[in-house]
């Protein structure tokens, strides 16, 4: 009697062949999900500071361009900073629509893609075209020179009210971007 | 001593040995036996020595020993398949002697594009032959899929030869994608910017994607050297892989698909007997196949050479300047249609992972056993239909589709594109007579009185102008247009040509201009 219920207490719980096997099947399993990790880590891209996809020194408050002036292009980091009434924004250099560069147009005074010719207003704005959203945003911050510490900083991508102090550096954080609003 | 001389004896002791190697060569068919098949004489032994080359060989052993006559019908298969193949073994020959002249580096990959266009003998017939080579595979490849779709291939046993046809669509497209950013020139730099942006809208893992593939958050020396690897290692090698499937399962599990009207159609037994008599691979199909590889070869060449196809070739790419009307490879064009229906999540992403399930899930979604058009109206229909947009929705991907340009950037981009050629770009260098042209000012004949034999080219341009402007004020947007065409003198041997439009735009009545101007040098030829 005893000798039976133990039996059956054997057959449903797992034998060893069955163990092993699950096992393996396990490790199989883990291997290949460490796998795919592994080249997921080595395969992403690697920045430097300072280098697109860090954090950009743009310069103290006082080399900033005069509000309502025109967008500084700054090429090197694919990013316009821009001077509007509310404060100081970096806008991404690529248009929300397909990749393309936009441009300024001084005469129109409003960036045009010359791909599809999607326009945006200087602080970003959606005017026209093909292009889903308004322009991307960084997150930018004021930092006190001799401190090093973040005086203000614009997380959501809103424009940076410009701070008293002129010599504090305005950083655009790369690595932060923020979407545009889309349009209705 | 003589008698032991007998030349009888030696000549067929010579002719064994003969037919020995002979017979190592060619797997297992011997001098008499060769002659035979040349000749298309039925074979010399038994058994037959021309299956078993098949079974000793490692070239012919994958392929079969015969087809049934009903599927080699040429109105059948148009022998698609065997051209797509044939493309890519075009693109691996092709591309591995190009790969001695290149360097996947941005400083150097621009430079030895145009090393082997102008200084390596045939370098730019090698180009152009990869170039078209790649637009054939594609062409081919999705043509071949028409053809398996519209005969009801892909049903029953065929189900997983469909599954990995469509892999390798995808990977002929990502193959023909990946050279595309090479030549690093904007042509390239720009297209695969916009390609790789689709890629960016997807949810989840899009932008993770995007960086992995590029190298940076936007193209550079990383991503063109990824590009390069997937280009010449990682996606050949995966196609040769599952075009070793595809091929593995038509030529030993089913065969090549009988027409469907002898297959299920009111015809005689005897008409099906003959449909599935056997053609021999050696010598019937064999020849064949040489044939069709030749007259391909010669077609190539005759298009890159008198045909005028060449590969093309812009500026050297610069990430800080974005030409004007960018576009993504012509076989993304309908990707780049959707795009503008709508929002790129849905339309880039959603809507072709749904395409890709539907026609992944299609031999399970059509139950219908029938394989005549007539007996399937409704795959028919689709398929017509989904042909008809797909056209549609590459028409919508063109530039010039439902984007509003202004219509003097428009018409002086048509004339006289920031990169490609134009019709300006190819008017005659001694035509070039230098003045300032004004439309509807300058007479659009007789224009260069000076030289010998006029200047028919340059006046056909000028009155191609003069017909795009007066185009532009009878539409109305901009009015009062006063455009001209100026041709300068500027160094010895180069012009400097100007195309100027002053104009009143009608949205704020202000008076605005536009104008763009490029230089021509007597010795330019490349382009």
């Amino acid at each position: 009697m005893t000798a039976e219920t133990s039996l059956d207490q054997k057959k449903l719980a797992v034998n060893r062949r069955e163990f092993l096997n699950i096992a393996w099947l396990a490790s199989l399993g883990f291997f290949t999900i460490s796998l795919t990790g592994v080249s997921y880590l080595f395969a992403l891209p690697r920045f430097r500071e300072g280098e697109f996809g860090g954090v950009i020194n743009v310069g103290k408050v006082s080399e900033l361009p005069e509000t309502g002036s025109s967008p500084v292009n700054y090429p090197e980091v694919k990013l316009w900073v821009s001077n509007t009434e509310g404060g100081v924004m970096a806008l991404y250099k690529v248009c929300t629509h397909l990749g393309c560069l936009y441009n300024w147009r001084e005469q129109e005074g409003k960036f045009v893609c010359p791909c599809h010719g999607s326009q945006f207003q200087a602080d970003g704005e959606y005017i026209k075209g093909p292009a889903p959203r308004s322009l991307d945003r960084f997150v930018v911050q004021a930092v006190d020179p001799s401190t090093q510490q973040v005086i203000a900083e614009s997380t959501d991508g809103s424009p940076l009210p410009v701070p008293d102090n002129p010599d504090a550096e305005i950083r655009v954080d790369t690595g932060k971007r923020i979407q545009g609003i889309p349009h209705g | 001593m003589l008698k032991t001389l007998n030349f009888q004896d030696m000549r067929k002791k010579i002719l064994g040995m003969v037919d020995h190697r002979v017979r190592i060569i060619t797997a297992g068919m011997g001098l008499d036996e060769l002659r035979a098949a040349m000749r298309g004489d039925p074979p010399t032994e038994k058994p037959n020595p021309r299956f078993k080359v098949h079974t000793t060989s490692f070239i012919f052993h994958i392929r079969p020993r015969y087809y049934e006559a009903g599927s080699t019908i040429l109105t059948h298969t148009f022998r698609l398949g065997f051209f797509t193949a044939f493309f890519f073994f075009v693109e691996l020959f092709t591309g591995l002697i190009l790969m001695v002249y290149y360097t996947p580096s941005p400083e150097k990959a621009y430079e030895s594009i145009l090393l082997l266009m102008n200084n390596v003998p045939f370098g730019k017939l090698l180009r152009d032959l990869h170039r078209i080579g790649a637009e054939g595979m594609v062409i081919f490849t999705f043509l071949h899929m028409m053809r398996t779709y519209f005969t009801g291939s892909y049903k029953k046993e065929r189900s997983f030869t469909w599954l990995t046809g469509l892999v390798l669509l995808g990977l002929t497209m990502l193959l023909s994608f990946s050279g595309y950013l090479l030549p690093w020139d904007q042509l390239a730099y720009w297209a695969v910017t916009v390609g790789t942006s689709m890629v960016e809208a997807a949810p989840v893992f899009g932008e993770q994607a995007n960086l992995i593939l590029r190298g940076a958050p936007d193209i550079g020396a990383n991503g063109l050297l990824r590009f390069y690897l997937l280009h010449v290692v990682a996606t050949p090698l995966a196609a040769i892989w599952v075009i070793s499937i595809h091929y593995y399962k038509v030529s030993r599990e089913h065969g090549i698909s009988l027409p469907a009207s002898i297959e299920e159609g009111d015809v005689s037994a005897e008409k099906k007997r003959v449909a599935k008599q056997r053609i021999d691979f050696i010598p019937d199909l064999l020849s064949h196949e040489v044939f069709l590889t030749c007259l391909g070869l010669f077609l190539l060449v005759l298009a890159v050479t008198l045909g005028g196809y060449s590969a093309p070739l812009e500026s050297v790419a610069n990430p800080q300047v974005t030409p004007m009307d960018t576009e993504a490879p012509w076989y993304f064009w309908w990707l780049q249609g959707m795009l503008k229906l709508g929002d790129k999540t849905i339309m880039g992403i959603i809507i072709p992972t749904i395409l890709v399930a539907v026609l992944v899930a299609l031999p399970y979604i059509d139950r219908n056993p029938y394989r005549r058009l007539v007996k399937r109206p409704v795959a028919v229909a689709v398929g017509i239909l989904a042909m008809l947009t797909l056209v549609m929705l590459s028409y919508m991907g063109l530039p010039q589709w439902g984007i509003e340009a202004n219509p003097a950037t428009r018409i002086v981009q048509d004339m006289m594109p920031e990169e490609g050629q134009g019709p300006v770009r190819e008017i005659p260098y001694d035509q070039l007579q230098a003045g300032a042209y004004e439309v509807g000012v300058t007479p659009g004949t007789r224009m260069c009185p000076n030289l010998d034999f006029g200047c028919p080219e340059l006046e056909g341009v000028f009155a191609e102008y003069s017909r795009r402007v007066a185009e532009a004020e009878q539409i109305g947007v901009i009015t009062d247009i006063q455009a001209l065409m100026v041709i300068e003198d500027w160094q010895q041997d180069l012009k400097k040509i100007t195309l100027r439009m002053v104009y009143t735009d009608s949205e704020d009545g202000e008076r605005k201009t536009y104008e763009r101007h490029i230089f021509r040098h007597r010795e330019r030829v490349m382009e």
